[in-house]
């Protein structure tokens, strides 16, 4: 009981952050206060709710689709609070970044909460590992992508410091490639220790399941991006829409390959 | 990151290396093992030559960018995330020439004598494993209800080169490691009927295990067919359990059937046997010893795997390095 209160605490501080970041882009103010604080609220809340599930069903939220989304609203809100604290620039891109959440969060509340069965390979500090550089990677992709949409919105001037500043999309462009390399960083973190845990439980580090295949095609995606801005002369719109694309294939692959695969990454019966 | 490639000049490298060395060529490269690798999923068994291919003139293009351009060479962290790199695809492939998987089943108090059931070996694999013996002493598995599994533990015994014997528990992240070859439990186990065959002819006697299919994923198929040692005769052998061996209703783990009856068919005649039955035929006298069970072990072998992580990480370190640096550097560069 207390852990669905707490649930719908925090769907309603996300809600609150969301529209007040909505009517900011709509009414070209800000509104910084009233999305960081309902966000935080919402935060703590759903991280209470995350916790006494995990104390009643004896394992944390990696198993039912239901808590996968749940585990990724909560990470991804947890990662573009913290950007949104700790770089001013980003702030507008709430606008963006909290709609996408918003689908998740829906996704979620329409998914049946099944408390799933922990399979003894997934008793590892390798799953941590794992799951917590993939969640670094999806966080700081999606406040790449938040700041791109703004630039390819063309809503660079109102990043610029106070809000007010000139159109500098180069700046965007230049944000929004710091978040897109500590993606692909923490990208290239989590396949490193997946294979490694995928050698311990299941005795090959790599087998072209759809889930790592997408993955790494993701990291190529990453990959023909960042040398394709020092190849050619890409302008930032050009990087901004190409980042977007990354995080939609990233999106795809972490959300939609469940449904396509329930081999391993499922939890080897 | 590849930069933009020098023009070729008198005393330069050579305009085929760097047409090879160009960063479009990188972008090609990186674009076809995307391709490669969608084409490889996708077809039935794999396309692993394509594969192979494409990662191929990838680090083809990488060498030769190591080679022409200065700026990859200048930069430390940028030189040593690319050398890693191709380290890492140069291990890997090495990994595929030396590597082997394989399966085999090993029923209780069964020696692992080096034969594989199934096996899949590059072609400089170092066949290590005739020499290697261990013995299968048991083993538990857990079961949630519903069937739901849990964990699996087996105790097995190594025999060394030395003499030395060695008890392992091993079972999920814990395999058994002997000379680089490791033995992984796998979720394939299953009932075994043991037989003795005592032939006629004067030859020895035989005793060995028929294998029924995997239990419980085979719960209504545990029958099988086998050929009596030294003759043309089929037998049909059938467990006939009172009920499940592992109740889906409640938590539980894998056992024996609290009773069973073996039915076996030879020459189309129906017999049901208890352990320590006998059947007679022309050719010898078979005894029915009694039930066990069997696991299924995957065996994978490939001495690359520490140093494929050691070149994964430090890639990611290096490159972590470079855009620590240069975006530092931007930072400064353009003032508070």
């Amino acid at each position: 009981m207390m852990e669905a209160t707490a649930l719908g605490v925090a769907v309603a501080g996300y809600g609150i952050a969301g529209a007040a970041a909505l009517a900011g882009a709509a009414l070209h103010r800000r509104f910084d206060a009233g999305v960081a604080a309902p966000l935080a609220l919402g935060l703590a809340a759903h991280t209470l709710s995350l916790a006494l599930r995990w104390d009643r069903v004896g394992h944390g939220p990696f198993i039912s689709m239901f808590e996968v989304l749940s585990s990724n609203v909560w990470s991804l809100t947890l990662l573009f609070l913290a950007a949104f604290l700790r770089v001013k620039r980003v702030r507008p891109a709430a606008a963006v970044a909290l709609p996408v959440i918003f689908v998740l969060m829906a996704w979620m509340l329409a998914t049946h909460p099944d408390d799933g069965h922990l399979p003894a390979t997934y008793r590892t500090l390798w799953l941590y590992a794992h799951v917590g550089f993939g969640k670094v990677f999806l966080g700081a992709l999606l406040v790449a992508t938040a700041v791109s949409g703004l630039l390819l919105l063309g809503r660079a001037q109102a990043a610029g410091p106070g809000g007010g500043g000139a159109r500098d999309d180069g700046a965007m462009e230049r944000l929004a490639l710091r978040f897109l390399v500590l993606a692909f960083l923490f990208e290239s973190l989590m396949l490193v220790t997946g294979a490694i845990w995928a050698q311990d439980a299941w005795g090959r580090y790599w087998a072209w399941d759809p889930l790592e295949t997408w993955s790494f095609l993701t990291w190529i995606a990453i990959a023909i991006l960042l040398h394709a801005r020092v190849t050619f002369r890409v302008p930032p719109r050009g990087t901004a829409a190409m980042i977007v694309a990354v995080f939609a294939l990233a999106f795809l692959t972490f959300f939609g390959m469940p449904f396509v695969s329930t081999a391993l990454h499922k939890g080897a019966i | 990151m590849n930069a933009t490639v020098l023009p070729a000049s008198p005393g330069g490298p050579h305009p085929l290396l760097a047409a090879l060395a160009s960063p479009r060529v990188t972008l090609v490269a990186l674009a076809a093992i995307a391709a490669g690798v969608v084409a490889h999923t996708q077809v039935e068994g794999g396309i692993a030559g394509l594969l192979a291919a494409v990662f191929a003139a990838a680090a083809a293009n990488l060498l030769a960018a190591l080679v022409v351009q200065p700026r990859l060479r200048a930069d430390l962290p940028l030189l040593v995330f690319h050398v890693a790199l191709l380290a890492l695809l140069a291990l890997a492939a090495i990994g595929r020439l030396t590597a082997l998987t394989g399966t085999l089943e090993l029923a209780q108090g069964e020696v692992f004598d080096g034969q594989l059931l199934t096996s899949e070996a590059g072609p400089l694999h170092p066949d290590g494993l005739a020499k290697m013996r261990f013995v299968n002493d048991g083993f538990t598995v857990e079961y949630a209800e519903g069937w739901r599994r849990g964990r699996t533990l087996n105790d097995v015994r190594v025999f060394g080169s030395d003499g030395q014997v060695t008890r392992r528990r091993i079972g999920d992240m814990d395999a058994l490691v002997i000379d680089g070859y490791r033995f992984y439990t796998t979720s394939n186990k299953g009932f075994a009927f043991i037989f003795r065959w005592v032939p006629r002819s004067g030859e020895s006697m035989e005793r060995g295990a028929v294998h029924l299919p995997s239990y419980p994923m085979n719960e209504h198929r545990q029958a099988q067919t086998w050929r009596i040692p030294g003759t043309s005769r089929e037998a049909w052998v059938m467990l006939d359990m009172a009920r499940p061996a592992i109740d889906p209703g409640r938590p539980s783990r894998f056992r024996l059937p609290d009773a069973h009856r073996l039915v076996l068919v030879i020459g189309g005649e129906r017999r049901e046997l208890a352990a320590g039955e006998s059947v007679t035929l022309d050719e010898g006298i078979l005894v029915y010893e009694g039930l066990t069970a069997w696991m299924g072990y995957k065996v994978f072998y490939d001495p690359t795997l520490p140093w494929l992580v050691a070149a994964a990480l430090l890639s990611i370190g290096a490159l972590g390095a470079f855009y620590w640096r240069r975006f530092g550097r931007a930072e400064k560069e353009r003032g508070p």
